[in-house]
């Protein structure tokens, strides 16, 4: 039980009270002790009282460090002209911070998770996890020992489907209850704005589940008005927010306040237009089309662009479904097969010698060399649906015997969208990775490698 | 059917590697660098900056394209700000005007969408 309350209690002055010496008097004055008792130190109390900042604990909070001297931060040049496309002027982001010397040899936080499971597991996630990543640029699939597309997969390929490309289109246009009505709540509708940096543009995205994400600049966001949170990856001066709608919200009707309220932030107070990527996945249900909805607008339906390639004589690594990590001389882990397989969708050398001056990146051992390998890429916007048909078939390739151990199915997600899985807060920091690979292995094993950058939550 | 494992590994800051993906200008039109003289001007800029040491910091050229002069370079995650302050800080290229830009810095070598959105 204590006798006094902790607060207000300064735990410098307490120690210096207590100390041998006994308080010290500030330069500059005398003190007079003439008709003072001498005291004794106080002894330190051990709270462990409701009521107090010790809490139930009993931790003694007046033992607490003094603070240490003041850090000083060197300016460094480090990312001076770090930019995209050209650096300088307008184009330049935001510079890296002063740094430590001690911070010299840091790289910036990453992460890489890594799973393994069993395709036809009745609870296995790895359709969830394609599904809880809305936005994809690049899908890959590389297959060892095949020279050719598989059957399997020549009808899936075809019916990839298309996407569409709305120019300078107003951001209420989404928000209106025909487009909710007949796209959103039928089916699963995605809409991401082209060619838009996440870190200096304004940037909005509509997730399958209905939800409108708008990431604005401060300007911005104090003209609409609208309620938001501050962006966790804007450092101290809050300069980026983040706007929510739930488009499919109960209390989202036409005669609402709050739909009223946000329409009007969005036609009249501040009106922003885009230019749109957009799809639409249809439970069966008819009705109207984006091209048709939109036809008032430039809309343009693209179709996804696919490159096929043989890779000869390739060097492959040597994996065991059952061993993340690898064994020396036996198996390649996880990190050294992610770092070989992005090698290989860039057309890298794999075949460097130590001694080479311009490169000594090899593939990993142990590795087989394999006499053919298919590479197929699909460029464009890919729904999450179309990759999990994908997923599936790839699943179904090992279902006749197969001279390949193990094939792979590699998604990129956009660098500049708002979000990467769910609904998490995606920055593009130095280079905006969300992108997560499958390796399938003939008993259907499968490893799942989830990669995002510094401005990034972990994946799910 | 037997119970399926299942593990999870989440690996934080394990990258061993850093990729830089980068663009040489030298907007005097003359003379492009092979393959073998944009290292050796990588390290001259390694050198200027950081000295023997530096010099000596392991960097691959994986990819490059004289076309264009851009490529991807590789380095240990402890050696890139190293590289990346060296790159910033280089201004002449055999007494020619030249600058390094760096498009994107990643931890695992994917495919920049720079590249995929040029449509």
């Amino acid at each position: 039980m204590h006798t006094q309350p902790l607060r207000g209690r300064c735990p410098i002055r307490a120690e210096v009270a207590q100390s041998p010496q006994g308080p010290r008097a500030p330069s500059g004055h005398r003190r007079w002790t003439g008709h003072r008792r001498q005291r004794p130190p106080r002894p330190r109390r051990r709270h462990s009282g409701s009521g107090c900042a010790a809490g139930a604990g009993g931790r003694d909070l007046t033992a607490r460090p003094l603070p240490g001297p003041p850090r000083r931060v060197w300016q460094l040049p480090v990312g001076g002209g770090g930019g995209r496309g050209g650096g300088g002027g307008g184009g330049v982001r935001r510079a890296g911070s002063g740094m430590q010397p001690a911070q010299l040899g840091r790289a910036p936080r990453h992460l890489l998770v890594c799973e393994r499971g069993h395709a036809r597991h009745p609870r296995s996630r790895h359709a969830a996890h394609v599904r809880d990543h809305a936005y994809s640029c690049r899908v890959s699939f590389l297959i060892p020992e095949c020279g050719l597309l598989p059957e399997v997969l020549k009808s899936t390929i075809a019916d990839i489907g298309d996407y569409y490309l709305v120019r300078s289109l107003p951001i209420h246009e989404l928000v209106a209850h025909e487009f909710i009505d007949a796209f959103v709540k039928k089916g699963s509708c995605y809409a991401l704005t082209y060619k838009t940096k996440i870190d200096q543009d304004n940037t909005a995205a509509l997730l399958p589940n209905g939800k409108l994400i708008l990431s604005v600049d401060k300007d911005t966001y104090e003209e609409l008005g609208l309620q938001g949170r501050p962006s966790r990856y804007s450092g101290k001066k809050v300069m980026r927010y983040i706007i929510t709608i739930d488009l499919t919200d109960a209390g989202f009707h036409p005669e609402s306040k709050k739909h009223n309220r946000v329409l009007w932030a969005l036609k009249e107070k501040k009106p922003l237009e885009f230019d749109f990527l957009m799809a639409w996945y249809n439970t069966g249900a008819e009705g109207s089309t984006l091209m048709s909805y939109f036809s008032k607008h430039q809309i343009q339906a693209l179709r996804p662009k696919i490159t096929f390639s043989t890779l000869r004589d390739l060097p492959c690594p040597v994996l065991q479904s059952n061993d993340l990590q690898g064994k020396p001389e036996e198996s390649c882990s996880t990190e050294e097969l992610f770092e070989w397989l992005g090698a290989v969708l860039n057309q890298v050398s794999l075949d460097n010698k130590s001694s080479s001056f311009l490169s000594t990146y090899c593939c990993p051992e142990p590795n087989t060399v394999v006499e053919k390998a298919f590479l197929c890429t699909i460029t464009g916007f890919i729904i999450p649906e179309k990759i999990i048909q994908l997923l599936e078939q790839l699943c179904c390739y090992f279902g006749e015997p197969k001279l390949a151990y193990w094939l792979t199915l590699t998604v990129h997600g956009f660098a500049d969208s708002p979000v990467s899985w769910r609904e998490s807060e995606h920055g593009f920091h130095k280079g905006g990775e969300n992108l997560y690979n499958f390796v399938i292995f003939r008993n259907l094993d499968y490893w799942l490698q989830m990669a995002v950058g510094a401005h990034d939550d972990c994946p799910p | 059917m037997a119970a399926a494992a299942f593990e999870r590994r989440v690996l934080r800051r394990a990258a061993e590697h850093h990729y830089l993906r980068v663009r040489l200008e030298l907007p005097d039109g003359g003379a492009r660098p092979n393959a073998a003289q944009f290292k050796q001007l990588v390290v001259t800029a390694l050198r200027e900056l950081h000295g023997e040491v530096g010099a000596a910091l392991p960097v691959d050229v994986l990819t490059y394209e004289e076309k264009s002069l851009s490529a991807i370079l590789r380095v240990i995650s402890s050696g890139l700000v190293k590289l990346w302050s060296a790159l910033t800080l280089l201004g002449f290229y055999q007494n020619r005007r030249c600058a390094f830009r760096v498009l994107q810095v990643k931890p695992y070598i994917s495919v920049s969408t720079c590249v995929i959105w040029q449509q």
